[in-house]
């Protein structure tokens, strides 16, 4: 089955249907989606501008991750889980949109760059103090720029699929 | 109404309704205000809590944070004014914008004022989830109404 042939299968699922022609839920679960933009970006980006010292300076990276991980990780388990609840109703259509599959590429150089984050400060991060990695400063900024990108691609996609 | 009314016949009401790239932009630019916004405000409140940066002294959290949760007020209310500006006859007859509107003003009061002092000394704890409660109730109270108006 094609991508495509796969997204219009499952718009027209049941559970898609009943969530998309529902009064309540599709919106619960859109305000849900937009509301946990706060507990997921907005506490991710405080990491990001600790990165290009920017914000939370009193703090060392490492502080700052240990001390809100719990929190933007059940933020993004809430974004993802809406999200996916979102696209199951309307996949066909999401999948047709350009401002969507932007939204996608940006969500996946996103995690990408969380990704060699991981892999490249994984366990040195301890050691800043002064002076933050120009690799890791540059992390920062793909950050805050891909998260950027994500909200306004979501907004654009919502005004597009009106 | 009247200020409505006025707003709506303005200039600035008809180009921001005839320019959907502009309305749109301003939308994008209130989720944007929103994440600084109630991220920031998240991490103090949390911290209020007992429930994040545990190692941070709250002063920190908030000192550090401060003028990014500025930055996003300024973007939201900039951002929603224009926003307001191309609708105003809608927005006058909306109940969740009223509710919002009548929550807005209080909630900057408040972070602004008591719980600038909260954080800036030591409190007791119970003084501190307090505060952090009402803010949270304010900000998201604000946000949820915000929310609704679209729905009406």
């Amino acid at each position: 089955m094609s991508l495509q042939a796969w997204c219009a299968f499952i718009q027209a699922s049941s559970v898609g249907t009943a969530i998309r022609e529902s009064a309540l839920v599709f919106p619960v679960i859109e305000t849900a989606h937009v509301l946990a933009i706060s507990l997921s970006v907005g506490l991710v980006l405080l990491f990001d501008l600790r990165l290009v010292s920017a914000a939370l300076r009193a703090a060392t990276p490492e502080q700052i991750v240990r001390g809100l991980k719990p929190w933007y990780l059940a933020g993004f388990a809430i974004m993802f889980a809406t999200g996916g609840l979102l696209f199951w109703s309307e996949a066909l259509r999401c999948y047709q949109s350009g401002a969507f599959r932007w939204k996608m590429a940006f969500l996946a150089l996103a995690g990408l760059n969380a990704a060699l984050f991981e892999m490249k400060y994984e366990g040195r991060i301890g050691a800043w103090s002064e002076r933050i990695p120009g690799g890791a400063q540059a992390v920062g900024w793909c950050s805050l720029v891909c998260w950027a990108a994500v909200i306004a691609l979501g907004r654009w996609t919502a005004y597009r699929l009106g | 109404m009247r200020a409505a009314t006025a707003v709506d016949a303005s200039s600035l009401g008809a180009v921001l309704r005839q320019s959907t790239w502009m309305f749109a932009a301003m939308e994008v630019a209130h989720l944007l205000g929103l994440a600084l916004l109630l991220g920031t405000t998240l991490a103090v409140d949390l911290r209020l809590l007992g429930a994040a940066l545990r190692d941070q002294p709250v002063a920190a959290v908030a000192e550090g944070t401060r003028r990014w949760n500025t930055a996003g007020l300024l973007v939201m209310v900039g951002s929603g004014a224009l926003l307001a500006a191309a609708e105003p006859l809608k927005l006058a007859a909306s109940p969740p914008f009223a509710i919002k509107m009548a929550l807005l003003g209080p909630a900057i009061l408040y972070t602004y004022t008591v719980q600038r002092l909260i954080v800036r000394r030591p409190t007791p704890a119970f003084v501190a989830r307090a505060s952090a409660i009402v803010s949270l109730t304010l900000w998201f109270g604000v946000a949820l109404a915000g929310r609704t108006i679209a729905f009406y």
